[in-house]
């Protein structure tokens, strides 16, 4: 099998995440999600948590750019993180990464696959529900607020928007079947395609 | 009536447009300077004669441009078109110097004259900063200087961000200190017939007080978080390259600045403009490079050029319609003709203002409002133009938008995995531009009041 690159891009709740780390552990490739940044954070010798609060969100505040450079530490962030996706695309690896507007860093990229995974709103709060310990109001006010977030950062830093199947190779509601099923009917489905493809 | 309304409106709306950074900045102000062009001089004032005074094509063609006798004003209203001959033909000399790799270079080695100490580099590129921003644009400084620093950081195992954040209030601080330093400050010179010299009499030594006081300050509250005791790498094991690859390019670009700081130096005895040397520079850049000029000119930053020019027909339309007279005679009478109160608002106001907003239109605005106050009230127009000077380029200081080389600074940090929040930004800096303001502001007093 040659090069691939799974995106998968994710409504809060869908279990996505869940899905892209299932897909990476079966095509044993590696995941990258926020842990792209952990490696420069410990080369610099700072806490890794420095850099996490401000990535997936659009510029805040009042900014200023001069000649191409950005005093936004979010736009510093997402433009690290999508030099990371390229670099690493650029080398020949197959991964799978999660968000980071990845499906439109590496739009042009003929080694990549993109997903979007959605999910029904009762299904992704009962989900919410479960994992975090919350009552359904908490959840979704949860669910609506990274949700919110995510697109709004989204947009921001990419050509289509957020969820626009348009912008997706695959969009897929993952509370029809589940997010395990789901994982395994993708796993099935891209390791076909990507067997054809050779 | 219609065509101030106009004016404020456009003005207004320029300023917001800036201030939310999401066009081009040059397209703002060209689009705003479009907009004065046809509602205030076309609809609002019908004078045709009103918009060519702004453009001012006109004094490029006159020798007085070029070479000016006795210490007259350059340009009184309009399109400063000698701040931006000069910036252009400065922007090819600095590119030029980083062609040649004057500025790695330099840092590098001041860095290995400093023992690779960390403490000691900290204090040498305050210093560093300071000097380079007094004749090149603070962007190149900081540009070079930051990139440096995380080398160093990464190499030598401290934490860079301190550093970069007082090598960017020392830049802000060095800039002001001369005419060509800041664009702000050229922009004043320009418009008000001030010398090189005149700056670094008046503006420089204010500056350089401030400078010694700023970098005790900065020791003493930085110089701990610099680095972990356990951290410190044994100096046998540092290896820092410091070498010039085309030593041709390297004494060529060297030779060039220091023409340029004579000329600089000196153009108020030899009567050479800024404009006249900028093209010079630019012309003698250029003829040294050889094939390289095209890469040279390729790289000259026009949008910024494009910004000036939008901005000051802008200026122009608020100046043609008495708008600006008008905010000076709120000035002259909220302080109530007391000079030491109306340097206390040009100074503070100036700041606050810059600290948000650009300061380029901020001081292009108020040189006309200073010219009228000093008119109107006996008070020293050179004082107010000192005063604006430094409340322009000190306040910039204050927030990670104030000025072009706290953007660079953060952002060429930020590339490298180390993020500065605005939260972080102003903790370190606000105290230390507050103090400089206070120690310019009792040295005004002291010296012309």
């Amino acid at each position: 099998m040659g090069q691939f690159i799974i995106s998968v891009g994710r409504e809060y709740g869908s279990g996505g995440h869940e899905i892209a780390t299932i897909l990476s552990e079966k095509f044993n490739v590696p995941l990258y999600d926020r842990n792209m940044l952990d490696q420069m954070a410990e080369r610099n010798g700072i806490d890794a948590e420095d850099l996490h609060k401000h990535e997936e969100m659009k510029r805040q505040g009042l900014t200023r750019t001069v000649r191409g450079h950005s005093s936004s530490v979010q736009d510093t962030i997402a433009k690290l993180q999508f030099d990371f996706i390229r670099e690493k695309a650029e080398s020949g690896e197959s991964f799978v990464v999660v968000g980071r507007c990845s499906e439109n860093v590496l739009r042009d990229h003929p080694a990549h696959i993109s997903l979007f995974i959605r999910g029904d709103e009762a299904v992704k709060t009962e989900r919410i529900c479960r994992l975090y310990k919350l009552n359904k109001i908490e959840a979704k006010a949860k669910m609506y607020r990274h949700d919110k977030k995510r697109k709004a950062y989204h947009n921001y830093y990419s050509k289509m928007k957020w969820g626009d199947s348009r912008g997706y190779d695959f969009c897929v509601n993952s509370s029809l079947m589940g997010v395990e099923a789901t994982a395994e009917a993708l796993y099935k489905m891209l390791s076909e395609f990507l067997n054809n493809k050779e | 009536m219609l065509a101030e309304i106009m004016a404020i409106v456009i003005f207004v709306a320029m300023f917001v447009l800036i201030v939310w950074d999401r066009f081009p900045k040059h397209y703002v102000t060209l689009g705003c300077g479009a907009l004065t062009s046809i509602f205030v001089f076309g609809i609002g004032m019908h004078s045709s004669e009103a918009f060519l005074k702004t453009l001012a094509i006109g004094g490029i063609f006159t020798p007085s441009f070029w070479h000016a006798a006795g210490e007259s004003a350059e340009q009184t209203s309009g399109v400063n078109w000698a701040t931006i001959i000069f910036l252009w033909g400065m922007m090819v000399m600095v590119e030029g110097m980083a062609e040649a790799g004057f500025f790695d270079w330099l840092c590098l080695k001041i860095a290995k004259l400093a023992k690779f100490e960390p403490v000691r580099i900290f204090v040498a590129f305050m210093i560093l900063s300071s000097v380079l921003a007094m004749f090149i644009d603070s962007i190149t400084v900081i540009l070079f200087l930051a990139a440096v620093t995380i080398r160093l950081a990464r190499t030598l195992k401290f934490n860079p961000v301190p550093v970069i954040m007082a090598e960017i209030f020392c830049a802000n601080l060095g800039g002001s200190a001369t005419m060509c330093g800041d664009p702000p400050n050229i922009i004043i010179g320009t418009s008000l017939g001030y010398s090189f010299a005149d700056f670094v009499m008046n503006t420089g030594a204010i500056g350089g007080i401030s400078l010694v006081i700023i970098i005790i300050y900065f020791y003493f509250t930085m110089r701990n978080r610099l680095q972990d005791p356990a951290d410190k790498v044994a100096p046998g094991t540092i290896d820092v390259d410091v070498k010039i690859d085309n030593m041709r390019e390297f004494l060529t670009s060297t030779i060039i600045f220091l023409i340029a700081i004579v000329l600089l130096v000196t153009h108020s005895m030899t009567g050479l403009t800024v404009a006249f040397i900028g093209t010079f520079i630019a012309i003698i850049t250029l003829a040294t490079a050889g094939r390289k000029a095209l890469v040279l000119l390729k790289r000259v930053d026009y949008f910024t050029l494009l910004f000036f020019i939008g901005l000051f027909i802008v200026v122009g339309g608020l100046e043609e319609t008495g708008v600006l007279v008008v905010i000076a005679e709120f000035i002259a009478k909220v302080s109530g003709g007391n000079a030491h109160l109306m340097i206390a608002i040009i100074l503070w106001i100036s700041a606050i203002a810059s600290a948000f907003i650009d300061n380029i239109p901020f001081s292009a605005t108020m040189i006309p409002v200073i010219r009228t106050l000093a008119a109107t009230t006996g008070v020293d127009l050179s004082t107010m133009a000192w005063t604006l000077a430094i409340g322009t380029d000190i306040g910039g200081s204050m927030t990670p938008i104030g000025a072009s080389a706290n953007v660079v600074g953060i952002s060429t940090a930020g590339k490298e995995g180390y993020p500065i929040s605005w939260g972080t930004y102003c903790k370190e800096l606000v105290p230390g531009t507050i103090i400089v303001l206070m120690v310019s502001m009792i040295c005004i007093f002291f010296r012309y009041l």
